[in-house]
C-alpha cells in the first residue's frame, strides 16, 4: 500500500487535473514521517531515473535538513548522484532561510562565513522563505531548468511544511501549494507534516489540499497519564520500532479509499507489511480468562473437517435424530469448542468430530424430547 | 449553502447543474471561485440531457412506416413534428448529461461574469461585483422574466487571503443574502469544512436552504450490505434546511439523506435513502447531526 502511494505519485497528473499531492503526517507518539518521506523520495527518484514515471525530474525543497542529507540518502540507496545531476535539484532553505548569513557577510565585508561544503551544482541556496511567491518562482525555475519547458513534468518534495508555516501564514502556504498543484508542469508533489506542531485547523487545511493523506499512528495506544507505568513501558518500546500506517486516497470518482499497513523501522530502512488480523496483534494484550478463546491450528483443521448435519443428509445413510438423552463419547478426548455452540449432534465421519459432554449423567434428559427433524447424527 | 466534504468534490456536481440550468434558460450568471481562471470551469458544464420528447421524435420515421394501413393518421404525425421543431425554447429540466459539454454559444455569451477570489486581500471586490450583477434584476418592476444566478464556490478556501477574516466573511454572506432577497435572483455558496465550529454554526444559520455532501468510502463492506446500489453511489447528500420564505408552514421532507449516483457516468441522480428513527432531542449542529461518520471503524450509521 505504500506501493500504491508511490504508484500514484509515479503516474502523476492527467491533463487538466490538479497534480496528486501527498501529506505524510505523524505525531510524537509515532514519529516516523521522515523515514516514510525518505522512502517515498527514494522510490520516486528511482522510477524517475528508470524512466518509469511521468515526471522527469525531482525538486527537493529542504527546510529541516541539509541538502547533503538527501544526497547521502540517495547514494545509500544505490542511485548514482553524480550522473543524475540533471534529474534532481535541491532548493536549500536550510542553510540560510532568512538571509542572515548573507547580511552578516555583506555588512562586515567578510567573505561568506559558510562552512558548509558546497554540494556541487545540485543545491541552490534560497534566502527568502518569508516570500511564498519568490519561493514558488524559484521552484518553478529550478524545475524548468531540469526538464525544460513545454509539457515535460517534474515532481516536488517538501521537507517540511512545518518550517514553511513558521515563516508564512497558513493562507499563503495554502495558496503556494494549490498553485503548485495547478501548474501544468508539475507531475506530483508530497510533503511532510508533524501534526503536533500545529492547530487542528492547519492540519485540516493541509489535508484539504492533498489528494492522499498518509498518517502514522502508534501500534498501541498508551493510556493517558500513565507514562511511567511498567505496563506502558513495553508498549512505548513497541511503539518506537513499529507503527500503523493509514492512508486515505481521494479517488477521481469522489470515493475515498482507506488502507492500512504496519510499518517497521529497522537500521536498513523502513518496512511495510500488511496489517495482521486483530486477534494476533492483541494477543499480548487480551485479558487472561479461564477459558481459551483462540483455536490452535489442529483444532482449526478439525473444525473445518466436521461435516455438518445438512451436509451429509441424503447420502443414503440412515438418519438418526439425537433425542437429547444420551451423551455419546467417541474418539479422542478433545477440548470442547467454546466458539461452537452446543450442537447436539455427534458426527462420526472419521475426520472431524463434535463431542458433546453432558455435565452429568444424572441430569434430567434435555427438555426438548421432541427435537428438530434435521437434528440428526 | 452547501457544506463541502474535504475528501470529495461532489459540491461541484451540484454547482455544474445549477450553472448549466441557468445558462440554458438564458439567466445571467455570476461565478466566483478560488481558481486563478474561473472561466476554465465553464468548459466542464454539462449539456441538457436529451429529453424524452426528442427521442419520440426520432422514432417517427419508423412509426410512419407502421402507419401504412392507417395512412389517415400520417397527417397528424407530421403536424406534431413541425410543432416540436418550431419550439426551440428549452424546457425547464434538471437532467444534464455530464459527458456532453454545454454548447459554446451558451458560455460565450455576455451574460456570464467570473471572479477569482484567490488574490483578493478582502471581500470588497467580490461584494462590488455582486452588487453590480444584482442591480440588473430589481424586484420592484413586477416582471420576473429575468432572474440571475450567483454561484460562489469554496468561499472560505484556505488559499484565499481573507480566509481567516471570519467576521468579514459572515458579514459578506449577510450582505449577499439581503441583496438577493431584494432582487430576482438566487445564490449558491459552497464552503469547505475548515471553519471554526462557532462560525460554522453561524454560517449554517445564515442559510435559507442548507445542504451538505459527504464522501463515501470505497469497498466498505458494511455499507455494501446496508445499502442497495452501493456500487453506483459516489456520495451522500443531506438536506438540513429548506427555505421557507413568507410562510410559516414548515416543510417536512420524506427523506433528508440522498445518495448521489452517476448513472452511466452521465446523469446525476439523487435517490432517497430510508431514514432510521432520529432522536429529536439531540440538538447538535447541522454538520454533525445524524452521527454519520465516513470512517468505517465506527460504522455509526444514523440517517
Amino acid at each position: 500500500m505504500a506501493e500504491s502511494i508511490c504508484r500514484a505519485l509515479r503516474d502523476g497528473a492527467l491533463e487538466g487535473e490538479l497534480a496528486p499531492a501527498l501529506t505524510i503526517k505523524d505525531s510524537v507518539a509515532s514519529p516516523f514521517a521522515l523515514q516514510v518521506f525518505s522512502h517515498v523520495l527514494s522510490q520516486l527518484f528511482s522510477s524517475i531515473l528508470a524512466g518509469k514515471s511521468q515526471s522527469r525530474g525531482l525538486v527537493v525543497v529542504s527546510f529541516s535538513r541539509s541538502p547533503s542529507f538527501y544526497l547521502d540518502l540517495l547514494k545509500n540507496k544505490g542511485t548514482d548522484i553524480a550522473s543524475s545531476n540533471n534529474q534532481i535539484q535541491i532548493l536549500d532553505c536550510y542553510s540560510d532561510p532568512l538571509g542572515w548569513k548573507d547580511q552578516l557577510a555583506g555588512s562586515r565585508n567578510f567573505t561568506a562565513l559558510s562552512n558548509e561544503v558546497l554540494v556541487s551544482s545540485t543545491a541552490i541556496v534560497f534566502r527568502e522563505v518569508k516570500h511564498m511567491d519568490k519561493l514558488y518562482n524559484s521552484i518553478i525555475e529550478l524545475g524548468k531548468g531540469l526538464v525544460g519547458g513545454g509539457k515535460i513534468r517534474f515532481s516536488i518534495a517538501i521537507d517540511s511544511v512545518d518550517e514553511m508555516l513558521r515563516h508564512a501564514p497558513v493562507s499563503s502556504v495554502a495558496r503556494f501549494l494549490s498553485n503548485l498543484r495547478s501548474h501544468d508542469q508539475i507531475s506530483s508533489i508530497f510533503w511532510l507534516l508533524h501534526s503536533d506542531l500545529h492547530e487542528a485547523r492547519v492540519t485540516a487545511v493541509l489535508e484539504y489540499l492533498s489528494s492522499i493523506v498518509a498518517s502514522l499512528e502508534p501500534s498501541h495506544q498508551l493510556a493517558n497519564g500513565q507514562r511511567g507505568d511498567l505496563e506502558n513501558f513495553s508498549l512505548i518500546k513497541h511503539n518506537s520500532k513499529k507503527g500503523k500506517f493509514h492512508v486515505r486516497f481521494k479517488k477521481r470518482n469522489g470515493r475515498v479509499r482507506v488502507m492500512s499497513e504496519e510499518v517497521h523501522i529497522e537500521l536498513s530502512g523502513i518496512n511495510f507489511t500488511s496489517l495482521p488480523s486483530e486477534g494476533a496483534i492483541n494477543q499480548g494484550l487480551v485479558p487472561k480468562v479461564q477459558f481459551s478463546l483462540q483455536l490452535s491450528e489442529k483444532e482449526r483443521i478439525d473444525k473445518a473437517n466436521v461435516v455438518l448435519p445438512f451436509e451429509h443428509q441424503g447420502n443414503g445413510k440412515p438418519i438418526q435424530i439425537y433425542d437429547g438423552r444420551r451423551s455419546l463419547v467417541d474418539g479422542k478426548h478433545e477440548r470442547p469448542f467454546a466458539a461452537v455452540e452446543n450442537v447436539q449432534t455427534n458426527e462420526n465421519c472419521g475426520s472431524g468430530e463434535i463431542i458433546y459432554y453432558r455435565d452429568s449423567d444424572d441430569e434430567m434428559p434435555d427438555s426438548d424430547e421432541d427435537p428438530d427433524d434435521d437434528l440428526d447424527i | 449553502m452547501v457544506m463541502e466534504d474535504a475528501e470529495a468534490p461532489h459540491h461541484m456536481l451540484l454547482l455544474r447543474n445549477f450553472m448549466a440550468q441557468g445558462l440554458v434558460l438564458g439567466q445571467p450568471l455570476l461565478y466566483s471561485s478560488p481558481a486563478r481562471d474561473p472561466r476554465g470551469f465553464l468548459g466542464t458544464l454539462p449539456s441538457p440531457a436529451a429529453s424524452k420528447d426528442d427521442k419520440s421524435r426520432e422514432r417517427d420515421p419508423d412509426q410512419e412506416k407502421g402507419l401504412r394501413i392507417a395512412w389517415q393518421y400520417k397527417k397528424y404525425l407530421g403536424e406534431s413534428q413541425l410543432d416540436g421543431q418550431r419550439d426551440s425554447k428549452h424546457e425547464y429540466s434538471n437532467e444534464f448529461d455530464l459527458r456532453k459539454p454545454l454548447e459554446r454559444h451558451f458560455i460565450n455569451g455576455p451574460r456570464i461574469d467570473c471572479v477569482s477570489i484567490q488574490d483578493c486581500p478582502d471581500l470588497s471586490t467580490l461584494r462590488d461585483r455582486c452588487a453590480t450583477f444584482l442591480s440588473q434584476f430589481p424586484r420592484n418592476d413586477g416582471s420576473i422574466s429575468c432572474a440571475g444566478r450567483i454561484a460562489i464556490q469554496s468561499f472560505c478556501a484556505p488559499q484565499c487571503a481573507y480566509s481567516n477574516m471570519e467576521w468579514d466573511m459572515l458579514s459578506f454572506i449577510r450582505y449577499l443574502k439581503s441583496m438577493v432577497r431584494s432582487s430576482n435572483s438566487v445564490a449558491i455558496i459552497t464552503f469547505p469544512p475548515l471553519l471554526s465550529p462557532s462560525f460554522c454554526k453561524r454560517w449554517q444559520h445564515m442559510a435559507d436552504t442548507l445542504l451538505s455532501v459527504k464522501a463515501i468510502q470505497d469497498e466498505d463492506k458494511e455499507l455494501a450490505q446496508l445499502l442497495t446500489g452501493y456500487q453506483d453511489m459516489v456520495g451522500f447528500l443531506n438536506v438540513h434546511k429548506v427555505a421557507r420564505i413568507n410562510t410559516q408552514v414548515p416543510v417536512i421532507l420524506e427523506a433528508t439523506t440522498f445518495s448521489i449516483k452517476l448513472q452511466k457516468r452521465r446523469y446525476l441522480v439523487l435517490e432517497c435513502l430510508n431514514q432510521a428513527p432520529v432522536d429529536g432531542s439531540s440538538g447538535t449542529s447541522y454538520g454533525t447531526s445524524g452521527g454519520w461518520s465516513s470512517s468505517s471503524k465506527t460504522g455509526n450509521l444514523d440517517f
